[in-house]
């Protein structure tokens, strides 16, 4: 389409010759000092804590710190061209971004400006970024599944719409793999997702689009990015700035998943403006509030009642720890938050289990209401028969001799390790779950070699889905599992493996 | 330190609000203590400063900085300065030199002549003009301002090429801000909003109602 010039002419005229100037009048103050990402300002006697003021250059701050004699501010912009003495006044406004369907498919800072170089997001609606979370009238309990695709996350740690799942982990064991493949898995659904990079590498953030882009998952995805190269206070407002958009959609009846990766670098960088404001340090250096910068935040993950439309957010913080250390004092704020933890080992990474679910210490407080009926059965017990192999395991190295019974107990332990592994960006449907899990549980991998579980496990699923798919479509619409169709199928899926591992 | 400049201070530079705090704390005791007499005292304060310590940089380091010890800054103050002043003052400057406060004298005064006119019913406010207003002008200004606020102005003009036309009032720490710049300023924001709203629309036109 092509803009008619003369229309936007006669809009400009028009907005010329009516124009009739107001004096402003505002309440200013002058710059004392700048630092990194910080002003403290003079004068601004009524200035209200969290409001918005803008710098003489156009850049803008957040008021943070009321002092007796002056006022801290944090710089959302660039802080080198402001000087002492520099004006500054109140806006009157509390932080805002934009929000609404304009910004799917986007890549935005905190402040709501494009990132991706596809344009501004031209949209009219703007959500403030702190907003309180709903009381307990507004909420119900999780009790609707939200399908992540991981068959270890599905089976034994499920994920409800509204809850709160920490993914916890060290460095490089796939954390933010868990989140995505979380993402790609709403792909067709009717979830739209919000992924918050805060203290990110900048190369990170754009592999994370690019594998959206890739997966046809930006459609019903929204990146907010702050970079590990953006100043402090963007990092630190970006998970509340992602909250914001996830909530416009929330309270429109619609369900979002936020991910936000992740909470120890925005802690990092609340402590930097912290510091740099005196507030006084506490453990590990970090100011007092700064659970309070968590909790504020996760509450916001909730699901809403009928009457307010029943709309949910579904949080996934990430938190890195160091070495393992979960007693450290923002991982275990996190968790103290949180409705569960999954809990990534770098061992387990290592060892080829991948996503390295440790699946002993993982949990979910309030997703097994949220689990499909058929998922529930088969999975009813795989913790447990999980928790039972490890220990035969441990036992089985010191090299006695095994009776029949414990030896098939490991091999069946063996195989259930190896199905629950699962290539990155290949989220599986949970009807293709339940079968795998039920395949395994069942024994009907037990004469496929260990190394060969995978592949087989492709095979059965395809089976499934092109002979047998009235069990399948029967599970997918009533969500019950129908154990006899099921085994019958199976065993019928066995037949075509026979004799074919023998030789080996 | 003989080679730094007499007034090493940058107007830029903004004063340290701990000491803005004190010399106001010290600027009402002042005002109180003179009681009826504040505007005498005001007059005898500016004298020592402008009379006494200007023309003696020497006697005003003497007495300000920490080169003598308090017994010898009294000393100076009995010698010197009470001879010659109210009883009221060199007590106040005897006063100052036991709390060590000495240095904020300047602060102290400026503090005091704000706190003194407005206790007397009066403020300061700026009138910012693109070009310098004349005496008509400014007593206009000076008139509706008076009419606006509780208070009787003291108008102190300022020029600020950058506003193009019209003028900026600013009193305490409120700007009223009736200048050509930011009309103009607001008219670029009217005819952006303007603008971005014809192109959305004009893109509404082609996606489905319901979203696509």
């Amino acid at each position: 389409m092509k803009f008619k010039a003369d229309e936007i002419a006669s809009v400009i005229q028009k907005e010329i010759e009516d124009f009739r100037g107001q004096v402003e009048t505002s309440e200013v103050g002058r710059v004392l000092e700048v630092g990194d990402g910080i002003a403290r300002v003079y004068g601004l006697q009524s200035a209200m804590a969290g409001e918005m003021v803008e710098f003489q250059n156009g850049v803008r701050g957040l008021v943070f710190n009321l002092e007796e004699n002056s006022v801290g501010v944090i710089l959302l912009g660039p802080f080198r061209d402001i000087k002492e003495g520099d004006e500054v006044k109140t806006l009157g406004a509390l932080l805002s971004v934009p929000v609404g369907e304009a910004l799917l498919g986007r890549v935005v800072d905190p402040l709501g400006n494009a990132l991706d170089g596809k344009g501004p997001v031209v949209t009219s609606e703007t959500r403030p970024v702190e907003t309180i979370a709903p009381g307990i009238a507004g909420r119900q309990p999780v009790k609707q599944p939200l399908q992540t695709g991981i068959k270890a996350v599905d089976s034994m740690t499920p994920i409800g719409r509204g809850q709160r799942e920490l993914i916890i982990g060290d460095r490089k064991t796939g954390k933010t793999a868990v989140a995505i493949d979380t993402i790609l898995a709403q792909k067709g659904g009717d979830v739209i997702c919000v992924y918050v990079a805060s203290g990110q590498r900048a190369s990170n953030v754009a592999a994370v689009v690019e594998a959206l882009e890739k997966n046809g998952a930006m459609d019903y995805s929204i990146v907010v990015s702050a970079s590990a190269s953006d100043p402090a206070p963007l990092q630190y407002i970006a998970p509340y700035a992602g909250a914001a958009i996830a909530e416009h959609f929330m309270y429109q009846g619609k369900h979002t998943l936020i991910v936000y990766d992740d909470l120890t670098k925005q802690a990092q960088a609340y402590r930097e403006l912290s510091l740099l404001m005196r507030r006084p340090p506490g453990r590990e250096a970090y100011p007092g509030d700064v659970f309070y910068c968590h909790s504020r935040l996760l509450e916001r993950s909730v699901k809403l009642s009928d009457e307010l439309g029943g709309g949910s957010m579904t949080a996934l913080p990430i938190i890195e720890t160091q070495e393992g250390e979960v007693s450290a004092y923002i991982p275990t704020n996190v968790i103290s938050i949180t409705d569960g933890q999954i809990y990534l080992e770098p061992d387990l990474f290592f060892a080829g289990v991948r996503p390295a679910i440790n699946v002993g210490i993982s949990v979910s407080r309030v997703g097994g209401n949220a689990q499909t009926k058929a998922m529930k059965k088969v999975a009813g017990s795989l913790r447990l028969d999980l928790a039972a192999f490890r220990e035969l395991e441990a036992f089985a190295q010191l090299g006695t001799d095994l009776d029949k019974a414990t030896q098939q107990q490991l091999d069946r332990g063996y195989r259930m390790v190896e199905l629950l592994k699962q290539p990155q960006f290949q989220p599986l449907h949970y009807a293709d779950q339940v079968f795998s899990i039920f395949a395994g549980t069942n024994g009907f991998f037990d004469a496929v070699p260990v190394d060969k579980v995978l592949e087989v496990e492709q095979e059965m699923i395809r089976f499934m889905r092109e002979q047998k798919s009235e069990v399948r479509d029967a599970m997918v619409e009533t969500g019950e599992l129908d154990a006899e169709a099921l085994t019958a199928a199976l065993t019928e899926f066995a037949k075509t493996l026979e004799g074919r591992f023998e030789e080996e | 330190m003989a080679d730094v400049p007499e007034n090493s201070r940058i107007d830029s530079v903004l004063d340290n609000p701990g000491t803005v705090a004190i010399a106001r704390v010290y600027s009402e005791a002042f005002l109180n203590a003179a009681g009826d007499k504040a505007a005498e005292g005001i007059e005898e304060f500016t004298s020592l400063l402008q009379d006494v310590l200007a023309a003696n940089p020497q006697f005003e380091s003497m007495l300000i900085t920490g080169l003598s010890s308090r017994d010898e800054k009294l000393g100076f103050i009995d010698r010197v300065i009470a001879p010659h002043s109210s009883e009221f003052f060199a007590n106040y400057l005897r006063v100052l030199a036991q709390h060590d406060r000495l240095d904020l004298l300047k602060e102290i005064l400026a503090s005091a002549r704000l706190e003194f006119e407005k206790r007397n019913g009066q403020q300061r406010v700026q009138v910012v003009s693109a070009k310098p207003l004349d005496e008509a002008t400014l007593a206009r200004v000076k008139e509706r301002v008076a009419a606006a606020f509780s208070f009787e102005p003291i108008i102190e003009p300022q020029t600020d090429p950058g506003l193009i036309g019209g003028i900026v009032i600013r009193v305490g720490n409120s700007v009223y801000d009736g200048s050509l710049r930011s009309w103009l300023k607001q008219l670029a924001k009217s005819m952006h909003q303007g603008s971005l709203h014809e192109i959305q629309s004009g893109r509404d036109r082609f996606s489905h109602p319901e979203g696509d």
